[in-house]
């Protein structure tokens, strides 16, 4: 046979055609009685209607964590969770770590030191010293 | 490859009550389901199906109101109750002609209910047919050169198994642990393969090649157009289910996740091109699998890449390719680089760079076949833009000879 | 702006040696623990070069031009060569004069020391002969005796004939009989060597 095939998996490029959001699932917990859950109680009544509507990609769930601080957790689709603590938080602060929650990608925080990272070839190809203008000395 | 009959396959793979929202409302009302004869009518719920059954077997048809603990998979009611649904469907950017009903029915795998009018089968079918259709096109038009075990190697890359399960797992679509009437519809619902299976000592049964029980003989590259699937795999699709033992129609086969999320994927794409329709199916397509990274050059694995490239040149009536150094250094030392060129009279077919002179030969006839397999013209156009409203008349597509046969 | 950063510098460097001893934060170093001469900015400052002469405009032509710069990496494959392209693919005329000032394929050294070139002297009778003599006495008439009387290559032997089965047989047990002499090294090296032969197939 004089040429064969070598199987592979095609990778993702999220955002490149279609882009899914990394987010798919907030869940939000709260307390009836502590002083802690006041805006986080606020919030759950008057701007999270909004804030589902606005994010339909996003499953939410609501469940009561009785004496404990409120908090957002956000599930990822690569597996990961984030939590966030929001006690004695307004509800426009909530709402801000709600957003946050939304638009992470579930990764871990890492620093990026280049500007671009690619996976594609370069259009220059790899520099290589037996190419190009070659000078002869 | 094989052709499609689209118009045929969409009037019955969509059942009439699926078709629109008004209807399939109706149809529920006035139609009764239930799954086994000796159903007994037990606590009427709230969520109570009703649905007509089509089993053949069946000769009793009374209305028997059944729990949905006792269904195969969740009621179609339930569809609009699940929140991991409705996110899902807003999550792909499905179109909104698409309902949750099919999403949900999507993502019922014929190993958890084995009704054909609540399981995926008819949609995967068609979304595979569709997505190879697309994908082989966009392939030949695209690199009209390729020899036909890369061509079957990047189909697999695109639209193969793997591939749609990965994306699937993208997707963020979860699995139910064991499917059933109270399973949440958003969840990916199949019977699972015991754990510790040995999957590869099954024996192949039941593909189209004849004397498939031969495991030895010769099975050469252009048989596997005729009898093997789009990915040169022995096609056990081709079995009408009509030919299957009985025991192994009642008992489903349980299946792999690698499986239950490609015909979830497949399904997904033959539901859109049923609701939405072609346009939309096509935009799916590419937004979603054409836009995946593949590096074609990196799929070719020659054997004899000199004499192959000897063969090609006499067919095409080029010179014979020459090879010459065209830069070298440390030829005495451990660590030397050769650059060596394959030149067909004046022009330069390739280039390598290697350790040694043969290796760098080697390379650089791997470079020149790659050159000739990967040739791509300047204006690719699919035939499947000829269906768009308005389209320019058809200019006939660059046909190769066909790959270097040694 | 070089220039003047070297002359600024330069007082610094060539201080006088009693003034040191009187800053307070001074500290005897050796030479060799000194921090090295070439900083980022100073290798910067040396490979700031003048451009290549054929990035300029030229004189006698107008200022609408091509900057033709090859890029100094190995092509890639997706470049299909000229040659490779059909008659009507509108890149043969695009690429046409790139490539004027190519080397000249002629003065390339070859790969191989020496072209045996081809004589085409044996005739049907001869490989009659040759098939006789290796089928009749083929642990005499090995292809490399049938090669030097009939003044050919052993390629070509194997070519035209094949060796009885007897002689494969014992062929093969010398083979093994030489292979179980071999050590571990040897063993693994000969199996290293297969493998990454294998893998220029795949240009890897």
């Amino acid at each position: 046979m004089p040429v064969q095939g070598i199987r592979t998996v095609a990778t993702a490029q999220n955002g490149v055609g279609a882009f899914i959001l990394q987010c798919k699932r907030l869940d939000f917990h709260y307390c009836d009685w502590a002083g802690s859950s006041r805006g986080m109680n606020a919030f759950l009544k008057h701007a999270l209607p909004a804030f589902a509507k606005e994010n339909p990609q996003i499953e939410i769930r609501i469940s009561p964590r009785p004496h404990k601080h409120p908090i957002i957790k956000g599930h990822y689709i690569n597996g990961r969770e984030k939590a966030v603590c929001v006690r004695n938080l307004e509800p426009e602060q909530i709402t801000q770590k709600a957003n946050l929650l939304k638009q992470a990608s579930g990764e871990k925080l890492k620093r990026t030191k280049k500007p671009v990272t690619s996976i594609n070839d370069s259009v220059r190809g790899i520099w290589s010293p037996y190419h190009g203008g070659l000078k002869t000395i | 490859m094989k052709r499609l009959q689209l118009q045929r396959w969409s009037s019955s793979a969509l059942s009439s009550r699926a078709r629109t929202d008004g209807r399939l409302q109706r149809q529920l009302c006035s139609s009764k389901r239930f799954q086994s004869t000796d159903a007994t009518p037990v606590q009427p719920a709230s969520e109570q199906l009703a649905e007509q059954q089509s089993f053949p077997s069946t000769t009793i048809r009374r209305p028997v109101r059944v729990s949905k603990y006792k269904l195969p998979s969740p009621p179609v009611q339930a569809a609009h109750e699940s929140a991991k649904l409705a996110a899902l469907h807003a999550r792909l950017y499905l179109p909104s002609r698409l309902p949750l009903e099919t999403l949900a029915r999507c993502l019922i795998n014929p190993s958890a209910d084995r009704n054909p009018q609540f399981n995926n089968s008819s949609f995967s079918v068609l979304g595979h047919d569709l997505l190879t259709n697309y994908a082989t096109e966009h392939l030949i038009c695209t690199y009209p050169r390729l020899p036909l075990s890369v061509v079957f190697a990047t189909l697999y890359a695109y639209v193969g198994p793997k591939t749609l399960a990965a994306m699937a797992r993208e997707w963020g679509v979860e699995h139910a642990a064991l499917p059933g009437g109270e399973v949440d519809p958003g969840l990916l619902q199949y019977k699972r393969v015991d754990p510790g299976t040995d999957l590869s000592t099954e024996p192949l049964v039941g593909t189209t090649r004849p004397n498939e029980d031969q495991k030895h003989w010769r099975k050469s590259i252009n048989s596997s157009v005729v009898y093997d699937n789009e990915f040169g795999d022995p096609d056990l699709a081709g079995v009408p289910p009509s030919e299957l033992q009985p025991e192994q129609a009642q008992n489903t086969k349980p299946v792999t996740m690698e499986q239950a999320s490609a015909d979830f994927v497949r399904s997904v794409m033959g539901a859109i091109y049923l609701h939405a329709g072609r346009a939309a199916a096509k935009r799916f397509f590419e937004q979603h699998i054409l836009s995946r990274h593949l590096d074609i050059s990196s799929l070719f694995n020659f054997s004899e890449p000199t004499r192959d490239l000897v063969r090609l040149c006499a067919r095409e009536n080029y010179e014979p390719p020459v090879a010459k150094i065209i830069s070298e250094t440390g030829r005495r030392s451990r660590t030397p680089v050769f650059v060596v060129g394959i030149f067909s009279g004046k022009d330069k077919l390739g280039e390598g760079a290697g350790a040694s002179l043969p290796e760098a030969r080697a390379r650089a006839a791997v470079a020149a076949l790659k050159g000739w397999y990967l040739y791509s013209p300047v204006e690719v156009r699919v035939p499947s833009t000829m269906e768009e409203e308005g389209a320019a008349p058809w200019k006939p597509v660059y046909v190769d000879l066909g790959e270097v046969v040694s | 702006m070089a220039t003047f950063i070297t002359v600024s510098r330069r007082p610094i460097m060539g201080m006088p040696f009693g003034i040191p001893f009187l800053l307070p934060s001074y500290e005897p170093v050796s030479l060799e623990s000194r921090r090295n001469q070439s900083s980022y900015r100073r290798t910067k400052q040396r490979l700031r070069i003048k451009p290549d002469a054929s990035f300029g405009l030229s004189s006698d032509k107008s200022h609408s031009h091509i900057v033709y710069n090859p890029p100094s990496s190995s092509p890639s494959v997706y470049h299909t060569p000229t040659k490779f392209l059909p008659a009507n693919d509108a890149r043969r005329s695009l690429r046409a004069d790139n490539y004027a000032n190519a080397p000249a394929v002629e003065e390339l050294p070859s790969v191989f020391k020496s072209e045996a070139e081809k004589k085409y002297h044996l005739t049907p009778s001869d490989v009659t002969e040759i098939r006789k003599l290796r089928l009749n006495d083929p642990m005499t008439w090995s292809r490399g005796k049938l090669a030097k009387r009939f003044d050919c290559s052993p390629l070509f032997i194997a070519q035209v004939c094949q060796t009885s089965p007897q002689k494969k047989e014992i062929q093969k047990q010398v083979l093994e009989a030489v292979q179980s002499r071999w050590g571990a090294k040897r063993r693994m090296a000969r199996e290293d060597r297969k493998l990454r032969k294998e893998s220029w197939g795949r240009d890897e």
